[in-house]
């Protein structure tokens, strides 16, 4: 993330803290989010050196432009935003398998009316029981990133709509849009790996 | 008012027939993420939990949905990463904190 990127947002409530501010906020606000900072950077990366340093590199932009963070507002998703930004400008360009889809095109392709038999799957609640979370988390991994990160946010982060929204830099009702398609996807990896292993058969 | 109000109000009245049937799961499935989701606004949550207390289709595809979600979300939970034990403690270091 830019440093004007970083700033941009809370221009206008750029604020002046101390060194002990900076130190308290730092601990009572952005520390307690390492452990989901991780986790994302790790559904993100798929290595645990690359999520270790996304993590890191993202703490050090957070402690950088930490007067453009407001005391007491959502840090989380602050953190999120930045982390997000630092993975797609710097981590994605390095990775050794960059990404061909454009992922505009993947999106208006399961807006369109023509792909909403393609992505109906009947997923039955057995199925996913019978499965492990190796295996759940496969398939979602097996997800285009844009689509698996909607998915991170909102189910195992717990963010709304809106404030996805500001983390992903997209309309709200595309945050609403893409999570349909992306748990729809998701459902659809699921059930055919389901049927390869036989769990999904009658009895 | 939320965001999603008027979208709700449309989708949901598309997806049942004169009649009130479900005809159009495609797109209830739409209403139903919103609700469990969270983001559907008392209003349209209250037309929501009228339709699904009336309707057994609707009422599956909630359940079903919903318990589908929920054993996904715990898996996935469950499956989190192991955190690195010096990370907390490299970032401190590389902020001089």
């Amino acid at each position: 993330m830019s440093e004007e990127a970083i700033q941009d947002e809370h221009e206008v409530q750029k604020q002046n803290y101390s060194d002990r501010e900076k130190a308290e906020i730092f601990d009572a606000e952005f520390m307690p989010h390492v452990d989901s900072m991780y986790n994302f950077a790790h559904r993100l990366t798929f290595d645990e050196d690359d999520a270790k340093d996304l993590v890191q590199d993202t703490y050090l932009k957070a402690f950088r432009f930490i007067n453009s963070f407001e005391r007491g507002t959502n840090a989380k998703a602050w953190l999120f935003r930045i982390l997000k930004n630092s993975f797609i400008n710097e981590f994605r360009k390095k990775s050794k398998q960059p990404s061909k889809v454009d992922y505009n095109e993947v999106e208006q392709f399961y807006n369109s009316d023509d792909a909403g038999e393609k992505i109906t799957t009947d997923l039955r609640v057995e199925t996913v029981q019978h499965m492990i979370g190796d295996e759940i988390s496969g398939a979602l991994n097996s997800i285009a990133v844009d689509f698996r990160t909607v998915i991170i946010l909102s189910d195992l982060e717990g963010f709304t709509y809106e404030e996805m929204s500001k983390i992903l830099d997209i309309p709200i009702g595309t945050v609403r849009s893409r999570l349909h398609r992306a748990r729809n996807m998701l459902k659809e990896k699921l059930a055919s790996y389901a049927k390869e292993m036989g769990f999904n058969k009658e009895n | 008012m939320s965001e999603f109000s008027d979208w709700f109000k449309h989708t949901f009245k598309n997806c049942y027939c004169d009649k009130g049937n479900l005809i159009d799961e495609k797109r209830f499935a739409e209403i139903v993420q919103l609700v469990l989701d969270n983001e559907a606004d008392e209003e349209s949550r209250a037309i929501f939990e009228q339709k699904i207390s009336t309707c057994v289709k609707s009422n599956f595809t909630f359940e079903k949905e919903k318990t589908v979600r929920e054993e996904i979300l715990k898996k996935l939970s469950e499956h989190n990463k192991e955190i690195p034990n010096d990370l907390a403690q490299t970032i401190r270091n590389s902020v001089n904190l």
